[in-house]
């Protein structure tokens, strides 16, 4: 997947073991934040508090980046394998087939025009005032 | 027994497509050759050609959809790899990422009402500019349906992916942060991957802009469903 070599430069594939030792150690980690915020009924989701625990201990250097981002290297870059199944779930929904499935479409479509415009103008405005500024 | 081996058939199959239209996307590298569209109707047409139910092909694939949690944790490593560049743009990376989820959400929600979809598909739209694991964790907090969702949001990356170079050709941008910013947000994954494909800062912008944009929807969509 060229999406996650984006976000996972690293290039050599060291030993794949290494790799699924550290993946099944991701999963522990994953596990460990969903228990966490059962237990104490926090709002957000398990795998987000995981997120930004592991971010945390990676800027406080309690954890090493290599110790892990082999492993999370991997599940990066199969990420769409994983939600391959359940995109599936259309085939369970006939009703998706018709005039309805094409204003879906169209929502789709238009909403991400309107967005990608939006966020790269502003993005943009705020680059060259910054920019402005600084000169 | 034979459920088992069901089971383990569609797993097996859904490995073996996916392994085989990766090998095809690094030959060709085209939009049509994309793993996640090859696999998606390739075991799409193999559900409906053998009468299976999609119950009863979960049933062998379900552990795939459970790695998306550690696959989310693992977003970690990609910020705290670039923290130099979150450091020297957080402020641009704030006001287009919030700016971005606001025009998400409106836009979807707007056009949803506009063709008068049923709420439950309205909520499932609403979190589709966001990457996949957590647009189907926004989406079932907001009453809509995940699967769905996952379907929308792989559109939006598709579609989104194929248009970003000709929207950049009419719009009168030149930062590579704001080249990076429109696919990161408007196509997460599949974004991330064609903005690498215009330059490096353009990649870890739309990674870091993609992975925050989620961070951003699923904290308020959390905080707003428990009150």
């Amino acid at each position: 997947m060229p999406a996650a070599a984006a976000i996972s430069p690293s290039v050599e594939p060291k030993p794949v073991y290494r790799a699924g030792m550290q993946a099944i150690g991701m999963i522990l980690f994953w596990w460990l934040a969903q228990c966490l915020t059962a237990h104490f009924h926090w709002p957000i989701p398990g795998s987000l508090l995981g997120l930004m625990l592991l971010w945390g201990l990676l800027e406080l250097g309690l954890l090493k980046l290599h110790w892990i981002e082999q492993g999370a290297d991997s599940l990066l870059r199969h990420l769409m394998l994983f939600f391959v199944p359940a995109m599936l779930a259309l085939v369970d929904h006939h009703e998706l087939f018709s005039l309805l499935g094409i204003k879906l479409i169209l929502v789709v479509l238009i909403s991400t025009v309107v967005v990608m415009c939006g966020t790269a103008c502003i993005v943009e405005i705020g680059f060259r005032l910054s920019h402005a500024r600084s000169r | 027994m034979h459920a088992l081996a069901e089971a383990a058939i569609w797993c097996l199959v859904t490995l073996a497509v996916y392994a085989g239209s990766r090998k095809l996307h690094q030959k060709f590298g085209r939009w049509w050759s994309s793993p996640l569209l090859l696999t998606w109707t390739v075991c799409g047409i193999a559900i409906v050609a053998t009468h299976t139910t999609y119950h009863e092909y979960l049933e062998g694939t379900h552990w795939m959809v459970w790695l998306l949690g550690p696959a989310t944790v693992a977003f970690a490593i990609p910020i705290h790899r670039h923290r130099e560049m979150v450091r020297r743009h957080w402020l641009l990376l704030a006001i287009g990422v919030s700016v971005g989820c606001i025009l998400a959400v409106s836009s979807s929600w707007l056009l949803a009402w506009g063709f008068g979809l049923s709420p439950q598909l309205r909520a499932s739209l609403l979190p589709r500019s966001i990457t996949t694991p957590l647009a189907m964790d926004a989406s079932s907090r907001l009453g809509g349906s995940p699967e769905l969702t996952a379907v929308f949001t792989a559109l939006t990356g598709l579609f989104g992916a194929a248009i970003g170079e000709n929207l950049l050709k009419i719009l009168p941008v030149t930062s590579s942060l704001a080249r990076g910013a429109l696919f990161g947000m408007g196509a997460h994954g599949a974004g991330v991957a064609k903005a690498t494909e215009l330059g490096q800062e353009e990649g870890v912008i739309a990674s870091l802009i993609m992975i925050l944009a989620g961070q951003l929807t699923v904290i308020v969509v959390a905080l707003i469903s428990s009150l």
